[in-house]
């Protein structure tokens, strides 16, 4: 067992200790001073460093933190400890100084914007420099059970300058609580800009006191929750409901002999984080007239996720997700016993995976915890129609096709109002410059000031 | 000989048995008699029930491959909404009871002929009189009613003719036609978009009629129908004592109709507004695909004791649960939460291994009731924890 990480957050305090809105103000006021002093002068370059080297230290297998994220967490977290591995890797392995630079890059023209004010070429021809400024005290209201948004939300508000509190859903603090000690254990003071708790959705007295303080919240929750909070905030609010996701496979890519691969990064995209991420697919679309049927693709789809069993085991659910899986089962194992249009390939003795075909290609959402549809597909039209359900709210569209129609498909899922379409296997692993539900990453946060010189 | 001479062989086997030990408290059915009555009919329903045949096939289950009730292959209770689950041939159907849900759901459909039915009847009957009328009885030794006197009901439903697919009001209209007094009175309407509502004057007049007569009376219907009622007590300031000996039978279905409200809530304000005491209040778990129901021994039992037992559900002897562990879809270990199957005898005619979407624990000689598991349709990331 590690040892108990030192009483530095209030996510750290015993959970019989409760807060108060007295507290919370407290707290983002010490934030605030402590921003003053040790971050607002901070220059890029520097806090590039910092983060890119906690993010190197993560992929140590000997980092504290990352041990204790691996042994502690599937208890804190419901994940398996390979998954959190392969979870943390992938994401940890994507910030790095090249990375981040080029976020500055895409999002404020200039990597100095937050530094001083600079001009790029298209300033130099109107004779103007600009600079960017981030919001003094930031918070974020994260929802769900992973980390990632919580980390990149960190990392944006560290870049933007500002000071953060991190409210995390009940439950679900452990790992944004490790990685702020891991920055504490780099640069304390830097830290002291970082406040994580966790306290029930809807605690509107506390939640009232951290919005009177700050002067952007930025959530992620049901719709319902977003509109909810959205009215309650006075500031600037940025809101991230929840999305679906789905992946698109073409006759093309799965005739190739590429195939296995692609089957296997199938395969990773249902078995990351679980599926419970809103990137995670729910539908694998399979193309029909290619030399696998989507049935047969289906069936070695399950294959894989066998196979990817003992390596990622899914974590331990609960007695009621358990339930819902069987549940869900036993229905298309009904169906499948009356239609050939239907069948199931589950995992022996478990609800570990559950992969159902359907000819029929309506969109179905998946009850998670690695419950994949594979769906018939004659086309990608055909398929945004059978979609209709979720239009609007799809985030990703894993995507699997050759060049020559790659280009078309992804003009007709942007028209569709799809936001983000990825390589399958990449679909819960965006990039930091990733434009959450299409809008800027950290040109979202700032505030500029064009400073024209010419006359 | 056919599907229906077999069949009705064992019903009009099985018809006397279900009479016999609804009628007597405390009845067992020995474990060797239900086994082999269960595995009887496992074998009739396989061969002339064909989805439920090709079911099991696909499981590679044959006939006479089975040796224990507990591995009959349960068919969960959504296949009533995709398939024709019933020996009956199309012109034998008489009834059909649907499942409730939202309009948009498609409803399970369990078929009925006039045959079935009296099965159906002969099981809900004496199961029935034991745990809502087991005191009655006792009531007319103690001069409350007289010795001739039958139970009024106020049945909170619309009554059977609105409503001919209810399992539920052919429930409630089979008990008044049996057993009830003839002023008994359906209270309950069906609104323009097809909900079901209350006739509040109505009930309230009915209610103020049975106490100027000093007659216990027994109110019947959904928790939603039992809300509807309490809230217009509540804001009228209502508080009624209702005669001695009255009683309700109160079962699930709130049908996403009215505010969702803990039992325990319920039966204190039914206490409050009614005057009638929890041990009087009986909770009834029953569905459209089953012929047997269960319930919460809350009311005085046969024998005119109180039975404070109060979580546990029970069904009649020739309906047994089994608890499967949704992880593994083994039998749940004992203490441990399952989904609740049931092997109803008296579903002759359909499918007697039926897997419901509920969730459940092992109490005693019965079971409690955990909730549902989630069905709802999940919403991205919205299934995890807020």
């Amino acid at each position: 067992m590690s040892e108990p990480l030192p009483n530095f957050f209030l996510a750290d305090l015993p959970p019989g200790d409760s807060l108060t809105p007295a507290i919370v103000t407290e707290a983002c006021r010490t934030l605030k001073r402590n921003r003053e002093r040790y971050l607002v002068e901070r220059n890029t370059a520097s806090l590039v460093r910092m983060i890119s080297s906690v993010a190197s230290n993560w992929l140590d297998p000997e980092y504290p933190f990352r041990k204790q994220a691996l042994a502690e967490g599937p208890a804190a977290t419901g994940f398996s400890s390979k998954t959190l591995a392969q979870g943390l890797d992938t994401y940890f392995n994507s910030i790095t100084t090249d990375r981040l630079t080029n976020l500055l890059e895409q999002e404020l023209g200039h990597v100095d914007r937050m530094d001083q004010p600079s001009e790029n070429t298209i300033d130099r021809e109107f004779d103007r420099a600009a600079i960017a400024t981030g919001p003094e005290l930031l918070a974020h209201i994260t929802g769900g059970v992973l980390p990632n948004p919580a980390f990149t939300g960190i990392i944006l508000g560290l870049l933007a300058r500002s000071a953060q509190f991190v409210k995390c859903a009940s439950g679900t603090s452990f790992l944004p609580r490790l990685f702020a000690h891991s920055i504490y254990a780099c640069e304390p003071k830097i830290a002291a800009c970082l406040e994580i708790a966790e306290w029930r959705g809807g605690s509107t007295l506390l939640e009232d006191a951290l919005f009177a303080e700050s002067d952007l919240v930025s959530a992620m929750g049901s719709d319902d929750t977003i509109a909810a909070l959205q009215k309650r905030v006075r500031g600037k609010f940025l809101g991230f409901g929840h999305r679906v996701s789905f992946a698109y496979l073409t006759r093309e890519t799965i005739s190739g002999f590429s195939l296995p691969k692609l089957l296997r990064r199938a395969a990773q995209d249902v078995a990351a984080w679980d599926q419970l991420g809103c990137l995670s697919p729910h539908v694998f679309y399979v193309e029909t007239g290619g030399k696998v049927t989507p049935e047969q693709f289906a069936e070695k789809l399950a294959q894989e996720l066998q196979a990817l069993e003992p390596e990622q085991p899914r974590g331990r659910i609960s007695t009621n997700d358990s339930a819902a899986i069987a549940t869900r089962r036993s229905f298309y194992e009904v169906r499948a016993s009356a239609s050939a249009e239907t069948r199931m390939w589950t995992s022996p003795g478990s609800t570990a995976w559950t992969v159902i075909f359907e000819a029929d290609p309506t969109f179905a959402p998946s009850c998670l915890h690695r419950f994949i549809y594979v769906k018939s597909a004659p086309n990608l039209t055909t398929v945004l129609r059978a979609a209709d359900r979720v239009h609007r709210r799809v985030s990703t569209v894993g995507l699997s096709a050759p060049e020559d129609r790659a280009a078309g498909m992804v003009k007709e899922l942007a028209r569709w109002g799809v936001t983000r379409v990825c390589a399958v296997g990449d679909m819960q692993n965006p990039p930091i410059t990733w434009r959450h539900d299409g809008r800027p990453a950290l040109g979202d946060l700032v505030t500029w000031t064009d400073w024209e010189n010419g006359g | 000989m056919n599907a229906g001479n077999l069949l009705s062989g064992f019903a009009s086997r099985l018809k006397p048995r279900l009479a016999d030990l609804g009628s007597r408290p405390r009845s067992a059915l020995p474990q060797s008699e239900f086994n082999a009555l269960a595995l009887e009919l496992f074998a009739l329903q396989f061969q002339h029930v064909s989805p439920y045949r090709r079911f099991c096939e696909a499981r590679g289950i044959a006939l006479g491959s089975i040796d224990d009730w507990r591995k009959v292959p349960a068919i969960p209770t959504s296949a009533f909404k995709e398939l024709e689950l019933t020996s009956l041939a199309a012109e034998e159907r008489t009834a059909v009871f649907h499942s409730s849900g939202t309009t948009t759901d498609r409803p399970s459909r369990h078929f009925h002929s006039a045959e079935s039915l009296t099965v159906y009847e002969a099981s809900l009957l004496g199961w029935f009189r034991q745990h809502v009328l087991g005191d009655w009885d006792r009531l007319i030794e103690d001069e409350r009613v007289g010795p001739l006197d039958k139970p009024g009901f106020i049945l909170l439903t619309p009554p059977s003719k609105a409503v001919p697919h209810s399992s539920l009001v052919h429930m409630f209209e089979t008990t008044r036609r049996e057993l009830a007094s003839s002023d008994s009175v359906f209270t309950g309407l069906v609104a323009a978009d097809g909900a079901w509502q209350l006739d509040l004057d109505a009930t309230l007049f009915a209610i103020r009629k049975s106490m100027c007569a000093n007659r216990p009376v027994t109110l019947l219907g959904t928790a939603f129908s039992f809300v509807h009622l309490l809230d217009h007590c509540a804001a009228n300031n209502i508080r009624y004592r209702l005669a001695e000996g009255s009683r309700v039978l109160e079962t699930g279905g709130y049908k996403g109709r009215s505010r969702e409200m803990p039992k325990a809530e319920l039966h204190a304000l039914i206490t409050r507004h009614l005057g009638i005491p929890t041990e009087r209040i009986v909770c009834e778990y029953g569905m459209s695909e089953l012929g047997s129901q269960a319930y919460l021994r809350n009311a005085c039992s046969a024998d005119g004791v109180p039975v404070f037992n109060t979580q546990a559900l029970h069904f009649p002897p020739w309906a047994k649960v089994l608890l499967v562990d949704p992880e593994t879809g083994a039998e749940a270990s004992e203490g441990r939460p399952g989904i609740i199957r049931i092997l109803d005898l008296a579903n002759v005619y359909s499918v007697a291994a039926i897997q419901t979407g509920d969730l459940g624990v092992m109490n005693g000689d019965g079971f409690e009731l955990l909730g549902r598991a989630a069905t709802a349709e999940p919403r991205g990331c919205s299934l995890m924890p807020a």
